[in-house]
C-alpha cells in the first residue's frame, strides 16, 4: 500500500469512528446485536481506538488473531471466537473496492443470523455515506469560507478606498489596510517621480517603531536599485519568507507596495501573495482616480483663474480678491471643520467672488456712501443676471450658492434674495466675514478709508448674529489669534 | 482590556474572537462579521464597538463605511491565542 494511501485511510479511520453518522450506527447496532462491544481496526486489523479492561480479551491480540485467520483484505463478514472464545463478528469497511479497515463488535451473546449481519451492513452503508457527506461539507467549509471572507475583504477594502479621492489620505490608508489584511509589522508605498526614474516613499508604517510614522523622512530609490526599485523595473513580484514586494502596475509601472515581517513572526504564504496581488491592483485603480481627480481640480482653478485674470482685465481687483482674503476664507472653513468637498468649493468661489458685479454699471459699485432703492435694485438684478457667464462651468455647480449669496447678511437684510440664518450657505457666510474684513483693512479707492486690523475685527464682532453667522464669526476670532494669520495679511496685525 | 476569559464569557464577543483568531487578515463591516458569526447585526455592531475601545478590534473609518479588523499588538493575540489553547 502505497504511504500516501496509507495516509488517508488512517485519517478515514480516525474521523469516521467519531462522525455523528457512527453513533447513530452504534445504536442500533447495540440494540440488534445486544450486549456487544464494538471496535474499529485498520485495513492491517491493528485496533484504531477501542480498550477492553473489564474482560481479559486483550483486542490487540484479537487483530493479529484475525490476521492470522486470513492473510489480506477480508472484503466479506467474518464471525469467530476469539482467544477468550467469545463471539465475535467483523465487517469490512469499504469505499469503492478498497477495504478502509474493520468495524469489529465483540462479546456477542449468541452467533448473529445473516439477516441481522446483513441488516448491520446495511446500516454501516448508510453511516458511510452520510459520513462521506459529512466531509464533503467540512471540506467544503474548509476551502471555500476562507475565499468567501477573503472575497468579502477584498470588497470591503475596496469600499474603503473608493471613498476617497485625496492622494495623502489614500496612500496612508492603503498602507494601513495592508498592514492589517497582510498581518505585517510593516508597510510601505512607494510612488514613480514624474521623472520615473526615482521611487519615493508615499507612505511607511512601521509597527515596531516607537511612533508609527507616515511621510516622506526615508530616502528615495532609484529605478533598479534595491528590492522595491528591482519590483518597479521587472514588473515582478518578489515573495520571500518574510516579505513581498508586488509592483503597482497600470499600464506602466507608477510605484511599488510591499510588505515585511509578519506579526506572529510565521512566514508569509501563497494566500497572502494572492491578497497582495488583489489589493495592489485595487491601489492602482484608486490611485489613479485619485491622480485624475488632482488633475482635473488643477484645470478647474487653471480656468477660474484664466477667468478671474479676464474679468480683471475689464476692471482690476473689482471681480477678485487679494490672495489674503482667500486665505482666510480657507482658514475659517478648516477651523469649521468643513468636509473636504465643501473647502474645495469654498476655494472656487474665493478666487472668483464677484462676478456677479460683471453686469453692474461701474459707478454704482465704485460709488462712495449708501445706494439709493434704485441702485440696489439695479445690483440685485445684475448680481442674478452676471453670474450666468459661470454657469455653464460645471466644475462651479457647488461654488454658484456660494458666490451667489455671500452678499446676503445673517438677519435677511442683504441681497439677492433675502435669505437669513441657515438658509444662506455656510460657505457664503464664511465669505461675508472674510469679504468684509478685507474692505475694512484694504485702501479700494472706492470704499473710503481703511482701517486697523483690530478695529476691523472689533467691528465684525459687533455684527455677529446680525450681519455675520456668529459660528462664522467664532471661527474667524479663532483664526485671528493663530500666529499664522499675520503670515496671511502680509501685515503686523 | 478586559480579563479574555470574562469577554470569551459572553456568547458574542467570543464569537467574534474566535472569528478574528481563525480569520486574522480579515477587514469587514458589521454586517459581514456578523454574517460569518451567525449574530444579529445590531449586536455584533455594539459588541464590535466595545472591542475596539478594548483595543482588540481595529476600526477603519471612512464617511460612508465602517470596517473592522483584527488587532497587530502582539501581546493581546497571544493572550487571545494562549486562553483558546486552554480552552
Amino acid at each position: 500500500m502505497k504511504e500516501s494511501e496509507k495516509k488517508e485511510k488512517q485519517a478515514f479511520l480516525i474521523k469516521f469512528p467519531k462522525s455523528s453518522s457512527v453513533s447513530a450506527f452504534r445504536a442500533f447496532c447495540s440494540k440488534i446485536l445486544k450486549k456487544n462491544r464494538c471496535a474499529f481496526l485498520d485495513a492491517e486489523y491493528a485496533p484504531v481506538k477501542f480498550k477492553c479492561r473489564r474482560e481479559k480479551c486483550n483486542h490487540l491480540k484479537l487483530g493479529k488473531y484475525l490476521a492470522k485467520i486470513k492473510a489480506g483484505p477480508l472484503r466479506e463478514y467474518m464471525i469467530f471466537k476469539c482467544s477468550c472464545d467469545k463471539i465475535c463478528l467483523s465487517l469490512p469497511i469499504m469505499q469503492g473496492s478498497s477495504v478502509y479497515g474493520y468495524v469489529l463488535f465483540t462479546h456477542l451473546d449468541k452467533e448473529p443470523g445473516k439477516a441481522i449481519v446483513d441488516s448491520v451492513r446495511i446500516c454501516m452503508d448508510l453511516a458511510l455515506r452520510e459520513f462521506q457527506k459529512e466531509q464533503e461539507l467540512t471540506k467544503l467549509y474548509e476551502t471555500i469560507r476562507p475565499r468567501a471572507i477573503a472575497l468579502s475583504t477584498i470588497h470591503t477594502i475596496h469600499r474603503l478606498l473608493s471613498s476617497t479621492l485625496n492622494m495623502d489620505e489614500l496612500i496612508e490608508r492603503i498602507a494601513r489596510l495592508t498592514l492589517q489584511v497582510m498581518r505585517s509589522r510593516h508597510c510601505s508605498i512607494m510612488l514613480l517621480d514624474e521623472s520615473k526614474r526615482y521611487l519615493v516613499p508615499k507612505a511607511v508604517i512601521d509597527l515596531d517603531k516607537e511612533i508609527p510614522k507616515t511621510g516622506l523622512q526615508y530616502k528615495k530609490i532609484k529605478l533598479g536599485a534595491k528590492l522595491e526599485g528591482g519590483v518597479a523595473k521587472t514588473y515582478k513580484t518578489v515573495f520571500s519568507h518574510n516579505s513581498i514586494c508586488v509592483p503597482l502596475v497600470e499600464e506602466d509601472v507608477i510605484g511599488v507596495i510591499s510588505a515585511r515581517d509578519k506579526t506572529n513572526g510565521a512566514p508569509f504564504d501563497k494566500f497572502e501573495l494572492e491578497i497582495l496581488i488583489t489589493l495592489a491592483e485595487q491601489a492602482v485603480i484608486a490611485i489613479k482616480n485619485a491622480q485624475m481627480y488632482e488633475e482635473q481640480e488643477k484645470m478647474a482653478y487653471g480656468s477660474i483663474k484664466t477667468l478671474a485674470a479676464l474679468l480683471d482685465s475689464k476692471s482690476p481687483n473689482t471681480f477678485t480678491h487679494s490672495d489674503q482674503f482667500v486665505k482666510i476664507v480657507l482658514a475659517i472653513s478648516e477651523e469649521m471643520k468643513l468636509p473636504r468637498e465643501d473647502i474645495v468649493n469654498l476655494h472656487y468661489s474665493a478666487l472668483l467672488p464677484d462676478t456677479g458685479k460683471f453686469s453692474i454699471p461701474e459707478e454704482i459699485f465704485k460709488k462712495p456712501g449708501c445706494l439709493s432703492s434704485k441702485e440696489y435694485a439695479i445690483i440685485k438684478k445684475q448680481h442674478i443676471e452676471s453670474l450666468k457667464i459661470i454657469e455653464h462651468m460645471g466644475f462651479l455647480k457647488h461654488a454658484m450658492p456660494i458666490i451667489k449669496h455671500h452678499h446676503e447678511r445673517y438677519d435677511g437684510a442683504g441681497y439677492p434674495d433675502g435669505l437669513k440664518g441657515a438658509e444662506i450657505p455656510v460657505g457664503a457666510r464664511i465669505m461675508a466675514v472674510a469679504n468684509a474684513f478685507e474692505a475694512m483693512v484694504s485702501a479700494r479707492p472706492y470704499k473710503g478709508k481703511k482701517i486697523s486690523v483690530s478695529q476691523a475685527i472689533k467691528e465684525i464682532k459687533k455684527n455677529k448674529g446680525s450681519q455675520f453667522d456668529p459660528e462664522a464669526v467664532d471661527a474667524f476670532i479663532e483664526v485671528t489669534k493663530k500666529p499664522k494669520f499675520k503670515n496671511m495679511l502680509g501685515v503686523s496685525a | 482590556m478586559k480579563n479574555i476569559k470574562h469577554l470569551f464569557k459572553k456568547g458574542l464577543s467570543g464569537k467574534i474572537l474566535l472569528f478574528f483568531n481563525e480569520n486574522p487578515n480579515c477587514i469587514d463591516t458589521a454586517k459581514g462579521i456578523s454574517l460569518w458569526i451567525g449574530g444579529d447585526i445590531n449586536n455584533t455592531q455594539k459588541v464590535l464597538n466595545q472591542l475596539v475601545k478594548e483595543g482588540i478590534i481595529v476600526c477603519h473609518r471612512t464617511a460612508s463605511t465602517n470596517a473592522y479588523a483584527y488587532t497587530n499588538n502582539k501581546e493581546i493575540i497571544k493572550k487571545i491565542e494562549k486562553y483558546l489553547k486552554n480552552m
